[in-house]
């Protein structure tokens, strides 16, 4: 994508960095080549990078289309889920039993919530402009609150998807399994908002892009495509980015609600895996399968390349440097690199084993630097405690 | 804060649907459609002209977050110890102890809550006395300090050794904690707190009033406190302070039996006559909404009962009305205990256990020494956490306790002051 600034710099900021964004809405659809998965995604674009419906200051209500699947035969299917249900009934955890009597201090040196390095500082101030040590712990809250705030925005996305798929998927055991999960969900919302509102007292809008993926996954009415987008590729970006944020922080109280969250997420990708394993290999076309696969790479370009935490841009630097400029600063950054190899290197290895990752595609991975995660294990190799310890 | 807007744009929004104008005319689809249509092509513009909503809001905890819990049951009845950072004499019958974790670890505690202290007598024997938190937590709702505040009692051996023995430094066990008799800080909140206090009981009142007033912007607080003399009251400066600094929202009135010269506010005892006389008053300065208004009474028994009746007979909704007793332990029967031991039955979370009672021990103590996470908190009857339905066999149950009336009736006792006095069944609801 090129750099609109050097066409708008004659305008007020403001219009140039809407100018930026429209074009980078622009970059995203065309960049989709399958007219399929353009059609899956192309409305959820609109709502969510052109008309900010989850920044309008109100409720947002997304119809379903899927279809609530009953069996009054309660049929023992698949014993895999079964055996995942009984461990996450045993898993279930209290979120009032963290240590919510820790005092948080965001700006404490000796217990930052992210390292200094995250954001590259000297990147900004090459811009030629000047942040002093005060603006650097700010920008550093400001940067966690929004990380924060987005894990918040997606774990309310996995609750209701999570229930969703819990209707609809075919499995009897995964429905038992499902319940535990909108559990988990909920709780995870519990304990996010919680820690936003009573440590970090910071909240920041929905990411554009974050939206549209959940957008999308709400709205598509094939329960495949829901556990796609769910289990597999939004549990992968949090995978990724609470472990990123878990390996990096130094408050005892978010580290420790971290890691209670990551042994949940860690089943929850187990049964999307298992459950898509099952489905791509045997019941679907390969035209179909086709289009999954191509679906999965342009949402993980998504993941990749646009959370830009352009929220972040707005509240310190519009007007100081183009959004094209912030794009680079956080690209580049030592906590975003960190998130991504995190990210891809569980997602990567998901979607080669449920079969979304055919050599037809893999030349677009290789060309988007994503293959050298191919070898990596799949989550239902990977326990929560193997997932940990790789955070070490 | 952006989600109060969402909200009453909401509400504005079905207002719209069924008020009148134009919009009453369409179908509401319609007008959801219109109305998403107008949003969104606002949205669009506002990107242009800049006038877009800040990409975040400032936030305050909820009282969802800030909610009493139980702590979990631990093995056993462990006690924690706290130490003595600050002694404070309030009055020459009262004294402040201001306490910390030798740890550091903060303290959760919900405004009116109490902490059960463990009072080692010289003898060897340990005491167990409520005493409740006068100070106020921190927005995250916990704290780094506490303070509680204890009376002496004519002949008490727990409120005497505390009030002259405890010093600086030294270390108190206590448990808890505990108590339903809590006002959570909601900042949202739009209340008016009426306070009743008689002596000793302003301790939860005291921390509920601060807690209200610095968190609670929109609520306000009215506090009647009976005492003898003026030299009785407790906290008389801090509260003073307070009525100044939110002279608003606070109306802070004191009764006096045994006023000084010059003494301008109500004589006489908090009785029927004057709770009413009281509440009148407060009604005529600062409205008492029925919606908004919430009671709150602790102190001795005959002024609980005096102005429970003095509400009831001013139409006061019966579940506007809190009350936390805290029975002077003189006045407390430890009925006969049973001399051998007796075979419970505990039903826990679909879990059955037969244990044995040693005489002198409680079904609690029972019920943990067999590793039955039973849930408990005050361990002194006061809180009401530990209670356990019995469904056959008897009990003795030390008297006067927190149940109410109804609880008892459906047949439940509480474990930690009840011992078995015959084989009987439990169930932990
Ligand atoms: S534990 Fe509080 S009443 Fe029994
Ligand atoms: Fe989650
Ligand atoms: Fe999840």
């Amino acid at each position: 994508m090129f750099d609109t600034s050097r066409l708008t710099r004659f305008l007020p900021p403001r219009m140039q960095s809407q100018i930026d964004a429209y074009f980078e809405a622009l970059d995203v659809l065309l960049s989709v080549k399958d007219p399929k998965v353009l059609g899956a995604l192309g409305p959820s674009g609109v709502r969510g990078l052109i008309l900010h419906r989850g920044k309008q200051g109100t409720p947002t209500d997304m119809p379903a289309t899927h279809v609530a699947h009953f069996d009054w035969t309660y049929p023992s299917d698949q014993p895999e889920m079964a055996d995942l249900y009984r461990r996450a009934k045993v898993g279930q955890w209290n979120g009032d039993d963290l240590p919510w009597h820790t005092s948080v201090d965001p700006f404490d040196p000796e217990r930052p919530l992210i390292p200094e390095e995250f954001l590259s500082f000297e990147e900004i101030e090459a811009l030629g402009i000047k942040i002093d040590k005060n603006e650097r712990t700010q920008l550093s809250y400001s940067m966690c609150a929004w990380m924060l705030s987005q894990f918040l925005h997606g774990e309310q996305g996995a609750l209701f998807a999570a229930a969703q798929v819990t209707e609809a998927v075919q499995f009897f055991d995964g429905k038992l399994y499902g319940a535990t999960q909108v559990m988990d969900e909920g709780r995870h919302v519990e304990v996010f908002n919680r820690y936003l509102d009573t440590k970090l007292h910071k909240l920041y809008q929905i990411n554009d892009n974050l939206f549209v993926i959940i957008d999308s996954l709400m709205t598509d009415g094939r329960w495949d495509m829901k556990f796609l987008g769910m289990q597999i590729m939004v549990e992968g970006l949090a995978l990724g980015a609470f472990g990123t944020l878990y390996k990096l922080t130094k408050e005892p109280l978010l580290k420790e609600l971290l890691k209670m969250v990551i042994q949940d997420e860690a089943r929850h990708v187990h049964y999307g895996v298992c459950a898509l394993r099952e489905h791509f290999t045997k019941y679907i076309t390969e035209r179909e399968r086709q289009e999954r696969e191509d679906w999965a790479f342009e949402v993980a370009l998504l993941m990749r390349n646009r959370f830009a935490a352009y929220e972040v841009y707005d509240e310190w630097f519009e007007g100081r440097m183009t959004r094209a400029q912030w794009r680079g600063v956080v690209d580049r950054s030592k906590g975003m690199v960190e998130f991504r190899t995190t990210m891809f290197s569980r997602l990567v290895p998901n979607l080669r084993e449920i079969g979304l990752l055919s050599p037809r595609i893999m030349p677009r991975y290789e060309e988007a630097g994503l293959m050298r995660y191919f070898g990596g294990l799949a989550a239902d190799k990977l326990t929560a405690d193997k997932l940990l310890a790789d955070l070490h | 804060m952006e989600l109060d807007k969402a909200q009453s744009g909401g509400e504005r929004a079905n207002e719209a649907r069924r008020g009148s104008g134009p919009a009453a005319l369409l179908p509401a689809t319609i007008v959801v459609r219109l109305e998403a249509l107008v949003r969104d092509v606002r949205t669009v513009l506002n990107d242009f002209t800049g006038a877009r909503p800040a990409p975040y809001s400032v936030r305050e905890p909820l009282a969802r977050h800030l909610i009493a819990v139980t702590p979990e049951p631990s093995p056993g009845i462990t006690p924690r110890r706290l130490r003595v950072t600050r002694v404070v004499r309030e009055t020459k019958d009262a004294v402040s102890l201001t306490l910390t974790d030798p740890e550091g670890r903060r303290i959760t505690f919900v405004p009116g809550q109490f902490f059960t202290v463990l009072v080692t007598l010289a003898s060897g024997e340990v005491l167990r006395r409520a005493y409740s938190i006068s100070s106020l937590p921190d927005e995250d709702g916990a704290a780094a300090e506490v303070t509680i505040t204890i009376k002496r009692m004519p002949g008490g051996r727990a409120s005497n050794h505390l009030n002259e023995r405890v010093a600086e430094g030294d270390v108190l066990d206590v448990l808890g904690p505990s108590g339903n008799f809590i006002v959570t800080p909601d900042p949202a909140a739009r209340r008016h707190l009426v306070l009743i206090a008689g002596g000793s009981g302003i301790t939860p009142l005291a921390s509920i009033t601060r807690t209200t007033l610095a968190r609670e912007p929109e609520s306000r607080v009215s506090l009647v406190y009976g005492n003898r003399g003026e030299a009785d009251v407790i906290f008389r400066e801090s509260l003073e302070s307070l009525a100044r600094d939110h002279a608003d929202r606070f109306t802070l009135r004191h009764v006096l039996s045994d006023p000084p010269e010059g003494f301008t506010g109500r004589t006489g005892l908090l009785d029927h006559d004057n709770v009413t006389r009281e509440l009148d008053a407060i009604a005529a300065s600062s409205g008492l909404d029925a919606d908004a208004a919430e009671y709150y009474v602790c102190g001795p028994e005959p002024m609980m009962i005096a102005a429970r009746e003095a509400l009831l007979a001013r139409g006061v909704e019966p579940a506007r009305i809190h009350e936390e007793r805290f029975s002077a332990p003189a006045r407390r029967t430890t009925p006969e205990l049973p001399k051998a031991s007796a075979l419970v039955e505990i039903r826990l979370r679909g879990r059955t256990k037969i244990v044995s009672a040693a005489p002198g021990q409680t079904l609690l103590e029972a019920g943990l020494g067999a590793s039955l996470p039973m849930p408990f908190s005050c361990t002194m009857g006061g809180c009401g956490v530990c209670k356990v339905k019995l469904l056959s066999g008897n009990v003795t149950s030390e008297e006067p306790n927190c149940l109410h009336e109804e609880e008892r009736s459906q047949g439940f006792v509480l474990a930690c002051v009840s011992h078995a006095a015959a084989p009987c069944t439990v169930e932990v609801p």
